[in-house]
């Protein structure tokens, strides 16, 4: 087996590691602030990790050019989305139902 | 109204047209025959950008951003090993609270950068921005941040073109609780 596909498997494998973290801080960690945490950080490391993965699979640079985008666009949504429910939860000011 | 800021900006028109077309390049990819749909998105796009973001000038420093990646995507892969060590292990190592940081930065874009660049250092999100003043919200207290937050608004304002000078009470972060009402994060035990 060629020895690169191997490095890159690994890498689709530690992605793969770093979203299960985020699910089991999501379900462990005690507050809605500290799932946040854990959703920004591991899942950003995760899906850069699968797009380092899946590099060597793109037919064309569009194509590998595209899964950093996808993966710039992931980072910025989620850590906007996280400053923005936090300052929600932390002021009180939501229109929380529960 | 557009039409005056697109001629009072030629270069940013420019510059902005030739962005939004490359990341069209980028998500369709080389069809000559999607520009019919691409050619019109990248205008309008041109045209809102101008309109939510007005062109000024900016003191952008390509090496400085060049040096940020590296520092980034380095402290992005210690916050997620970070994180993932304290939720895997059976003893759940966290300490939930708050920490009062002040700002030095003064444009908005690079209070932005700061602010979002804030929830991938190991340990810290950003939870609020009241003027001059960031909450960070922090898995543990206990643990020193400030340190980290200032390396971060280092790197950040030498991009932005800006000196921010230290504060002497910057080391004197308030700390509290995130959450006075609930008990404390206990260790869990899963066996």
């Amino acid at each position: 087996m060629d020895p690169l596909h191997l490095v890159f498997g690994a890498s689709l494998i530690a992605g793969a590691f770093f979203f299960v973290a985020g699910t089991v801080g999501l379900i462990r960690l005690p507050d809605r602030f500290s799932r946040l945490h854990a959703l920004t950080k591991a899942d950003n490391v995760g899906l850069g990790f699968i797009v380092l993965g899946l590099m060597p699979l793109a037919p064309d640079i569009f194509y590998a050019l595209k899964l950093v985008l996808v993966w710039l666009l992931v980072v910025i949504a989620g850590a906007t989305g996280a400053h923005l429910i936090a300052k929600r939860a932390l002021r009180g000011d939501g229109e929380d139902v529960l | 109204m557009h039409l005056q800021t697109v001629f009072a900006h030629p270069r940013a028109v420019l510059i902005r047209t030739a962005g939004f077309a490359l990341v069209w390049l980028v998500l369709v990819g080389p069809d000559p025959a999607s520009w019919i749909v691409g050619g019109p998105f990248v205008i309008a796009a041109t045209l809102a950008s101008l309109r939510l973001s007005e062109p000024r000038k900016r003191n952008l420093s390509l090496p400085s951003l060049a040096r940020f990646i590296p520092y980034f995507l380095r402290e992005s892969l210690r916050g997620g090993l970070d994180v993932a060590a304290r939720v895997l292990l059976p003893r759940l190592r966290v300490q939930p609270g708050n920490q009062d940081y002040r700002i030095n930065l003064t444009s908005s874009e690079a209070r932005l950068v700061f602010i979002d660049s804030i929830s991938l250092l190991p340990g810290t999100l950003s939870a609020d921005l009241r003027g001059d003043h960031v909450t960070v919200h922090a898995l543990d207290v206990r643990t020193e941040v400030v340190g980290d937050l200032m390396t971060l608004e280092r790197h950040v304002a030498a991009i932005f073109g800006e000196s921010p000078a230290p504060r002497p009470d910057q080391t004197t972060a308030h700390r509290s609780p995130a959450r006075p009402l609930e008990q404390p994060a206990r260790p869990e035990d899963h066996s």
